[in-house]
């Protein structure tokens, strides 16, 4: 180990192991898997996002949500509580991630797990609100407003439909109203996508699970 | 303080006796520019970390502006800490390391010719580059433009200017091995060669893979651990080691003996570090042999660890000796930082531990005693011990070198416990489905709160550590312009 290509033959060889297993493996075998046919209605699971969705991914980066949230079912055999505390129906498996352009896996959980937010908070109002306060509908919630993905404007005319529903404090001064940006919408319209309460062949769901 | 200069050889004969006060000369300005800039970068970065932790007891607080949010501030925080601190000085380290140990000025001769000088001039121009790309990458976070990726915020064109900076200086510091005058290879030259061959391989590939040109994201997973686990494991650990292995036995005035053992841990060490990742992913949307070898990672990591540190602990003989040197004292605490922190790497990656604490403070708790504890304490030991050699005097003053060693220790002792305490907490209250999220996350709070106080204590020391070098650099200024040098 005194000559450079001694070393360096072994630095690379032993390196090469992890490699192999953590990135050339994922690379060939999970990054080619494929969507699988969905028999209820002849499309393809995991399900497309839409156009809104896909733009509201990235926001969910740069906001930096997944320094709170994580986006995983964990293995029942690991761990039961993911799925009793209702995140999810089924573990995650990496065909979930499929249509994402990046998986936000996470790795901390001050806030809840999201793998399955737009099932269990499939309510559009309720998530800018959310996001605009979280306290107003989450009591002691650590998580910071978002304002800045909304706009107080006057109102002009007839107020609009897509105004925030704030009362107490939040509400706006008479005349005015609340209303979330194309970033907002994006942002909910992905949270509201993120549903993987779907049966995949490596992970079933079980019919009781699955009228939740 | 240097009556044991580096390097110090006992069983070489027939090699030029190495001229280190040349090889100081050739490397001062570089070593000096890359250090300070790194220590600016730590102050910043325990402050964003403050402001961080003080949002999840007032998540009102800096509320209401976007660029504030702690979705944008924590990454900042995090990759200041790497990229910033403790990767820059880690280059520092190695520059020194490998010029002082391959027994070679900066281009050959005495280091003052127009080889040494075109050297310098692109080390220090890499280091420019290293900084305006973690100072642009920290602010398109700030701005709104992170890749989302964890640990790889920055976008794509920060991240290129990063591992092209690098390139540029880890190429000479690998040639320089070749073109040693020394002889026999060190313990801490064989680290320092894995590491700065590791990072463009660890960096590039993972950039490339999440951030570049992404792959599909049902393989991102694994391709995420891997990259955290071997920063850490295979580029500043080695990095942080060589300096315990090259500078111990001269502070210390002992021989490294059980060579064998620091053979075999290097190895191990090598040959687990790059799985070391894999328990981020345990349970997780992976095939299942992947957290089988998580968690075997996890547990087996040990063993280098211990064989490290039972080579390197086996040279202490006299207390007073440890005592009297403060480069000594944090380089012996960065092992029992990485003793510890392998401890708790390996309870938290078995099964049963692993599904209750993971994504919990727990972790967090393991991630800050890998960068603050086993890396920077061994850096912060080498940076005391090397700046007064560069300088030629002993600069630091020893007051503010004491405030900082206590101050860190505490405020990462601190903060270590609070965060594995306060995950365990949360970890068995989550585990029972009927206590709500939002009570568990009152549960938490009076930890939250405690780790301000520890942040506060980093902060602080922090500011001590950049304080005790700028009166060393400015002492230093005043020195050369009173004697006209």
């Amino acid at each position: 180990m005194h000559r450079l290509p001694t070393l360096l033959s072994g630095i690379f060889l032993v390196f090469l192991t992890s490699w192999l297993g953590l990135v050339a493996y994922p690379s060939l075998q999970l990054g080619r898997l494929t969507p699988v046919a969905d028999a209820d209605n002849g499309g393809s699971l995991p399900p497309t996002y839409g156009g809104q969705a896909i733009a509201g991914q990235r926001i969910y980066a740069t906001e930096g949500c997944i320094s709170c949230h994580s986006q995983q079912v964990r293995q029942t055999s690991i761990t039961t509580s993911d799925v009793d505390r209702g995140w999810g129906v089924r573990p995650s498996v990496a065909r979930d991630y499929l249509r994402d352009s990046t998986a936000f896996l996470g790795s901390r959980r001050l806030g809840q797990d999201l793998s399955n937010v737009g099932v269990r908070r499939p309510d559009a109002k309720w998530h800018f609100i959310h996001l605009y306060h979280p306290s107003a509908v989450c009591e002691g919630s650590l998580m910071p407003c978002f304002s800045d993905l909304f706009l107080v404007r006057k109102i002009q005319g007839q107020k609009s439909d897509d105004a925030l529903n704030l009362t107490g404090e939040d509400a706006p001064k008479d005349g005015y109203e609340v209303i979330p940006t194309a970033d907002a919408k994006n942002l909910v319209a992905y949270l509201l996508s993120l549903r993987h309460d779907y049966p995949l062949p490596e992970a079933p769901v079980k019919k009781n699970g699955a009228a939740k | 303080m240097s009556d044991h200069t580096l390097p110090h050889h006992q069983h070489e004969s027939g090699y030029p006796p190495v001229d280190s006060k040349a090889i100081d000369a050739s490397v001062r300005l570089p070593v000096i520019i890359l250090f300070g800039n790194a220590i600016h970068w730590l102050v910043v970065a325990a402050l964003l970390s403050l402001v961080v932790s003080i949002k999840l007891i007032a998540p009102g607080f800096l509320g209401g502006i976007s660029f504030l949010n702690y979705g944008r501030l924590a990454p900042m925080a995090r990759d200041l800490m790497l990229y910033g601190w403790a990767s820059q000085a880690a280059l520092g380290a190695g520059v020194w390391l490998m010029a002082r140990l391959c027994g070679q000025p900066l281009g050959g001769g005495d280091g003052q010719g127009i080889g040494g000088m075109l050297l310098r001039t692109l080390i220090i121009s890499a280091t420019v580059l290293w900084n305006l790309a973690v100072l642009l990458g920290t602010l398109a976070i700030f701005a709104g433009y992170s890749t989302g990726v964890e640990w790889l915020e920055y976008p794509g064109w920060a991240s290129a200017m990063l591992l092209l900076s690098f390139l540029l200086i880890g190429i000479w510091a690998v040639l320089l091995f070749d073109r040693r005058s020394t002889g026999r290879a060190e313990v801490a030259q064989w680290y320092l060669v894995a590491a700065f061959c590791w990072f463009p391989w660890v960096y590039g590939t993972a950039n490339l893979l999440l951030v570049w040109k992404p792959i599909q994201a049902s393989a991102q997973g694994p391709i995420q651990s891997w990259y955290c686990g071997s920063l850490l494991a295979l580029w500043l650990l080695p990095v942080a080691l060589a300096s315990a292995y090259a500078l111990l036995p001269r502070l210390l005035g002992n021989h490294l003996n059980r060579r064998h053992l620091a053979t075999l841990g290097f190895w191990m060490l090598l040959l687990l570090g790059g799985w070391n990742g894999m328990d981020r992913l345990i349970g997780g949307p992976v095939p299942a042999w992947m957290t089988s070898a998580g968690v075997v990672a996890g547990v087996l990591f040990l063993i280098p660890l211990f064989m490290i540190s039972i080579n390197l602990l086996g040279m202490v003989r006299k207390r007073a000796i440890v005592a009297g040197s403060i480069s000594c004292r944090f380089l012996l605490m960065g092992l029992y930082a990485l003793i510890t922190v392998g401890v708790i790497g390996a309870i938290a990656s078995l099964p049963d531990v692993s599904g209750a604490v993971r994504f919990t403070a727990f972790t967090e708790a393991k991630t800050q005693l890998w960068i603050l504890g086993a890396i920077s304490l061994p850096l912060f030991g080498l940076l005391y011990e090397s700046l007064p050699q560069l300088l030629g005097r002993d600069c630091w003053s020893p007051v503010l070198s004491g405030r900082h060693y206590i101050l860190t220790l505490v405020g990462l002792g601190m903060l270590v416990t609070l965060m594995l305490l306060g995950g365990l907490f949360t970890g068995l209250a989550l585990a029972d489905p009927t206590v709500s999220f939002l009570n568990i996350t009152s549960y938490s709070y009076p930890f939250h709160v405690m780790e301000c106080v520890a942040q506060l204590l980093l902060l602080i020391a922090a500011l001590i550590l950049g304080a005790n070098i700028t009166i060393a650099l400015a002492g230093d200024y005043l020195l050369n312009k009173k004697t006209g040098k």
